[in-house]
C-alpha cells in the first residue's frame, strides 16, 4: 500500500474519533479556545458571530448534532486540503515541464 | 494559538502579513525548482493528517485545552519548505472554512504556526543529528526537543504580537511570560507526540524523512 493510502486511512480513522475529544469530553469539562476566554474577561468585542462568512463555523454543520457535524467537517477540510494540493502539484507540474 | 480577528490592531497584522508574504513566495520559489510531484503528493496527506489531529482538542479540568499542532513534526519529516507549504494549507483552511483563527490575523498565524514552529523544529533536529549522528534515541530526543521548541517559540511570538498590538490591554511584559509558560507545558505533549511519530517512521518508512535523506537542495 502506498505512503498516500496509508496515511489517508490513518487520517479518516483520526477523523470518526475526533468528537470524543472535540465535542464530548471539551462540552463535559465547558472548554472553550483560551484566547476567546482571554477576550471575553477583558471584555474584547467578539467578531465571530457579526463577521462570520462560513456556514461551518467551529466545525459544525447546520442542522446537524455537534458529533456528526464535526465528523462532516472534517471530511469537508480533508477535501478542501486535499483539492489544494492537487493544485499545486499541477502547477509545479506546468513549472517544471 | 488561533488568533482570532480583533486581537491585533491594523500595523501587527500588516507587518505579519508582509513577513508571511515574503516567505511564503521565498518558499513558493524553492519548492517549484526543487521539488518533485511526488513529493508534494506527501505534503497534501500530511497537511491532511495534521489537520484531523488538529481536531483532537484534549479538554483539561478548568475549561481549557490543547491541541497537536504540528508544525516540527511536519518540517522534520518533508522539510521546512513543503511544511511550511503543509501548515500553510492547514491554517488557511482552517479560516477560511471553518473561521478558526481571524482572517486579519492570518498573516500571524501562519508567522508563528507555518514559520516558526516549522523552522525551528527542523533547525532543532538537523542540529541535533548531525552532532551527535543519526542514532535512535538522537532521533527521539531532537524530535521531542523540536516540537517543545518549536512550539514554545511559536506562543512567545504570538504573546510578542499580543503584547505590542495596541487592541489588546496588556502589553508584552504580561503576555510574552504567559503564552511562553503556558506553551513550555503544552509543549511537552506536542514534543511526546513529535518523538512517537518520528520514532515509527524512522522505523516503517525512513525514506520519508527528509531531514535525514533529503538535505539541503
Amino acid at each position: 500500500m502506498s505512503s498516500f493510502k496509508k496515511g489517508l486511512i490513518v487520517t479518516l480513522i483520526l477523523v470518526f474519533i475526533s468528537p470524543i475529544f472535540g465535542v464530548i469530553l471539551a462540552d463535559m469539562v465547558g472548554y472553550h479556545e483560551p484566547l476567546d476566554i482571554a477576550g471575553e474577561v477583558l471584555n474584547r468585542p467578539d467578531w465571530t458571530e457579526n463577521f462570520n462568512w462560513t456556514p461551518f463555523l467551529d466545525y459544525t454543520v447546520p442542522g446537524l448534532p455537534s458529533e456528526v457535524g464535526y465528523i462532516i467537517a472534517g471530511f469537508i477540510g480533508i477535501g478542501v486540503i486535499l483539492i489544494i494540493g492537487l493544485i499545486i502539484n499541477r502547477m509545479v507540474k506546468k513549472n517544471q515541464k | 494559538m488561533h488568533l482570532p480577528d480583533g486581537f491585533l490592531d491594523i500595523v501587527t497584522c500588516v507587518i505579519t502579513y508582509i513577513v508571511f508574504l515574503l516567505y511564503g513566495a521565498y518558499a513558493l520559489r524553492k519548492i517549484r525548482t526543487s521539488e518533485t510531484t511526488e513529493r508534494i503528493s506527501i505534503v497534501s496527506i500530511l497537511a491532511a493528517g495534521i489537520f484531523a489531529a488538529q481536531t483532537f482538542n484534549w479538554p483539561l479540568p478548568g475549561g481549557t485545552s490543547l491541541h497537536f499542532v504540528g508544525g516540527a513534526l511536519a518540517a522534520i519529516m518533508i522539510g521546512p519548505w513543503l511544511g511550511f507549504l503543509s501548515m500553510f494549507s492547514v491554517l488557511f483552511v482552517q479560516c477560511l472554512v471553518f473561521y478558526d483563527g481571524g482572517i486579519t490575523t492570518l498573516g500571524a498565524n501562519v508567522l508563528n504556526m507555518a514559520i516558526i514552529d516549522v523552522l525551528v523544529g527542523y533547525l532543532i533536529y538537523r542540529i541535533f543529528i548531525k552532532i551527535f549522528g543519526a542514532k535512535d534515541s538522537v532521533r527521539i530526543t531532537s524530535a521531542f526537543l523540536g516540537g517543545w521548541l518549536g512550539i514554545t517559540l511559536a506562543g512567545a511570538a504570538c504573546g510578542l504580537e499580543i503584547g505590542y498590538s495596541s487592541s489588546f490591554p496588556y502589553g508584552f511584559t504580561i503576555t510574552l511570560p504567559v503564552m511562553v509558560g503556558w506553551h513550555a507545558v503544552l509543549g511537552i505533549i506536542e514534543g511526546l507526540i513529535t518523538a512517537l511519530t518520528i520514532s515509527y517512521i524512522t522505523r516503517k518508512a525512513p525514506q520519508l524523512l527528509y531531514s535525514e535523506v533529503g538535505e539541503e537542495k
